[in-house]
């Protein structure tokens, strides 16, 4: 098959629209990733005239994507970065995507929803801060996300605001086994075979899953969904344009304090400028915040939209501690995608904990190299004692902690004294566990082992380590505590929007990606509701935007969910 | 002189084409299962292995040397050893990181240059030699104290440079090269690329029709070997902690 391989069987099928810089377009929004790439989609077919500006390549997956570990560090935001505090976060492939699909090409799509508890965790627990948005306010954006995915996934599932899914559950591989064996041991109810954005049958021109355990090297099957393969068809379809490589580095104000535009660098290292009515900043928790603070210009002295200060600041991740447990029996745990199935069953707070909040626990199917590592983190390995350990690969299985750290003021982004290649300061990241974080790592890895105990591991043992980014950027009511509202609108700037991971105020302890692209969707029905206004006017709709299915990509309807159409 | 590759390593560990529990399981044997750009890619680890550019060839040496012992393959017949100093080298040449440093360390490069200097200067201070020429044992001890986070001697260039950071990146490294390579997916059995075919045989580690099942015998590692041990470190639920802290002999089997 010829053409631009989006996943191994859809090819591009329209050519590309584009818009020449000195074109005043509707919408830039700077970064293609989970919430760039539904924005861009929604937007276009809404009507607007709109350019994805994305630091990386735009994917070829039959052409750059290979079904191995090394090979595809491409996939992960290489460029310089510094990383520091009392506990520093690995970024680059642990969380940093780069490329069309952004993170969404390398996640492992895990997509539990937030609870209902998650928007109030002040109210309720005294910690973290309430969101200016509920539950009820995003759940439409869960269920239409969870079938434009689609995710597949039980039935019923308990936990949160109990749900199901239209797509079937996928069979279990032995990683999900022995979670499920340990689960069942101590009463704990465990989910198996989902929620996971992977195709568990054929859905228009995508394949089922084939269970060769990839997921985070980049899906060549297309089973897994990124919004490469699953919105941004669509966006070129109805006249999109997706620039790609090209590195934003400054957003530029008019004397009016509305942007005009954003400034980039194109592969070679030559500026370009791109004009807009608006913009849209979805670089994610650490790009977003970097762009904004580059972007300081005479009356935005401290960057864009941060009168507040609170631009780069409340950077969470989650605690993501790996249980390792060995088997007697084989495991072989690179078969079957690594999300696989998950407890949710310590989500919430426990007064019998010494902690607030909670933790989720889940499969992780890590390959050679990860493996490697985790041995050399969880057993000091090296040497002679590296390779014997690796011997045994196929008898071990890994569980991942899920664990909510709280926003903290001192978890910010700054800006570094070095540079990149294009001369652009680079983002400096510290992070400081605080008493709560710590009780509730400790907690949630001591639950874990128990768990890989009782699936009958006959040794087992844990890598600390950290999963996921969100904040930056967050969302609130209050101006003077928060960079945007509750629809990703900057409180400083009526045209200048964020939205990314970057916006979220609290993470529970689900995957970040199902509600980043939900708050995209949203954001996406409030500025079509909005219209030309958002370009003119300051004024602001604070009602709730009607659910626009209308905007969903075509694929969506009729495969597998027949009574919703 | 000493510092020749395996001088000193004992002899009761018997050379084998292909070391591990998986005899005559050969993922390479697989590649016509596999899309032609994973092919290209994985191939050309094998058979093209990049040229020493970045280091010279003292440095050259040295690392070969220390990789010797962070990933030893003296069980290995010399034409099934598998390349890692060449892809630090590479690594180096083009200055790609993994996308972020840590604060209290500086860009790999240096790391690099400055760690040779310090495992030296340890060589030096405790058996008044360089390393390379140092015997097997002695070498193991020397880089069991950089593992333990103790070196004795370089303190000016560790207070500017961690040394657990350190010895993750050279490991790390170590590993990056070791375990993308085909030979060792044969060695732990693992299956490697699996597209377009994909797996079918999804529970109770069932190998798929072209895997081998496990036939362990045993295996024990040369004495005077410092890297048989390894811990549990469990206790430690933090990062930082767990990397900057130790539990002696906890975990040896």
């Amino acid at each position: 098959m010829k053409g631009h391989a989006l996943g191994s069987r859809q090819r591009l099928q329209t050519p590309m629209r584009r818009y020449a810089e000195n074109d005043p377009v509707d919408y830039v929004i700077v970064g293609v990733g989970s919430a760039g790439g539904v924005l861009v989609q929604r937007l276009a077919r809404a009507g607007f005239r709109v350019i994805g500006l994305e630091a990386g390549p735009f994917w070829d997956t039959e052409r750059d994507w290979v079904s191995d570990e090394a090979g595809s560090h491409q996939l992960y935001w290489e460029d310089p970065r510094v990383t520091g505090g009392s506990d520093p976060l690995a970024l680059g492939a642990n969380n940093s995507g780069k490329g069309v699909g952004g993170g969404s090409v390398h996640w492992a799509s895990f997509t539990p929803r937030l609870h209902p508890s998650d928007f109030e965790t002040y109210t309720r627990d005294g910690v973290g801060v309430d969101w200016p948005l509920s539950y009820d306010d995003i759940r439409p954006y869960y269920e239409q996300l969870e079938l434009e995915m689609p995710v597949a996934g039980p039935a019923y599932y308990p936990w949160g605001h109990p749900h199901g899914y239209a797509y079937g559950p996928h069979p279990m591989g032995g990683v999900g086994n022995a979670l499920i064996n340990g689960c069942s041991a101590l009463d704990i109810p465990v989910s198996i075979g989902g929620p996971v954005a992977i195709l568990s049958g054929a859905h228009g021109d995508r394949p089922h899953c084939i269970y060769r355990g990839f997921c985070i090297q980049g899906c060549k099957v297309g089973a897994k969904a990124s919004t490469l393969i699953t919105h941004v068809p669509d966006a070129i379809a109805n006249g999109a344009e997706i620039r790609e490589r090209a590195m934003a580095y400054r957003i530029e104000v008019n004397a009016n304090r509305r942007v005009r535009g954003v400034h980039y660098f194109d592969d070679d290292g030559n500026a370009h400028v791109q004009r807009a009515k608006a913009v849209i900043v979805s670089g994610y928790a650490i790009e977003t915040p970097r762009l904004l603070l580059n972007s300081a210009c005479p009356g935005f002295e401290n960057g864009l939209a941060n009168s507040s200060g609170t631009v780069g600041k409340y950077l969470m991740s989650q605690a993501g501690n790996v249980v390792l447990g060995r088997f007697d029996e084989p495991v072989r745990m690179y078969k079957a995608p690594p999300a696989h199935a998950l407890t949710e069953e310590f989500y919430e707070t426990d007064p019998r904990n010494d902690f607030a909040r909670g933790f989720a626990i889940q499969t992780v199917g890590p390959l050679p190299i990860a493996f490697a590592k985790q041995m050399i983190a969880a057993k000091k390995a090296w040497g002679w004692g590296l390779r014997r350990e690796m011997m045994d690969y196929n008898h071990w299985a890994a569980f991942g902690v899920l664990g909510e750290i709280l926003p903290w003021d001192d978890n910010r982004v700054t800006l570094a004294e070095e540079t990149d290649r294009f001369g652009i300061p680079v983002a400096h990241v510290s992070f400081n566990l605080r008493d709560n974080d710590k009780k509730l790592i400790k907690g949630a890895k001591d639950k874990t082992m128990e768990v890989m105990w009782a699936a009958g591991a006959t040794e087992v043992v844990q890598e600390a380590r950290y999963a996921h980014l969100v904040g930056g950027a967050r969302m609130g009511k209050d101006p003077a505590t928060s960079v945007v509202d509750a629809f990703g609108r900057s409180h400083d700037i009526a045209n200048l929007f964020v939205c990314d991971g970057s916006v979220l105020p609290t993470q529970g302890s689900a995957n970040p990606g199902l509600t980043i692209q939900a708050l995209a969707a949203r954001t996406a029905d409030y500025l079509v509701s909005a219209g030309d206004s958002v370009f003119t006017s300051d004024a602001r709709d604070p009602a709730r935007p009607p659910l626009r299915t209308s905007l969903a990509p075509p694929a969506t309807w009729g495969k597998g969910v027949p009574r919703l159409k | 002189m000493n510092g020749e590759r395996g001088k000193g390593v004992p002899a009761e560990l018997p050379m084998r084409d292909q070391p591990g529990y998986y005899p005559g399981f050969s993922t390479l044997g697989q590649r016509d299962a596999w899309d032609a750009a994973t092919r290209e890619v994985v191939v050309a680890r094998v058979e093209t292995p990049p040229p020493i550019r970045y280091f010279d060839a003292d440095a050259m040496l040295f690392w070969t040397v220390v990789f010797d012992h962070l990933l030893p393959q003296n069980d290995r017949t010399p034409e099934r050893r598998i390349p890692i100093v060449n892809l630090v080298d590479q690594r180096l040449r083009d200055d790609r990181t993994v996308g972020y440093r840590y604060a209290d360390m500086p860009p790999d490069r240096e790391a690099y240059r400055l760690g040779r200097d310090a495992i030296d200067a340890e060589a030096r201070s405790a058996h008044d030699a360089a390393f390379v020429d140092l015997a097997y044992a002695q070498r193991e001890s020397i880089l069991a104290r950089i593992h333990d986070g103790e070196p004795r001697a370089a303190q000016a260039i560790w207070a500017r440079m961690s040394v657990h950071r350190f010895w993750q990146l050279i490991v790390g490294d170590a590993a990056d090269a070791y375990y993308a390579h085909p030979w060792a997916w044969d060695e732990i059995g693992f299956g490697g690329p699996a597209y377009p075919r994909g797996y079918t045989r999804l529970e109770r580690g069932e190998p798929e029709p072209w895997e081998v099942r496990e036939r362990r015998y045993a295996w024990s590692v040369p004495s005077g070997a410092a890297s048989d041990e390894v811990e549990n470190v469990h206790a430690f639920h933090l990062e930082s902690e767990q990397h900057r802290s130790h539990v002696k002999n906890a975990g040896r089997r």
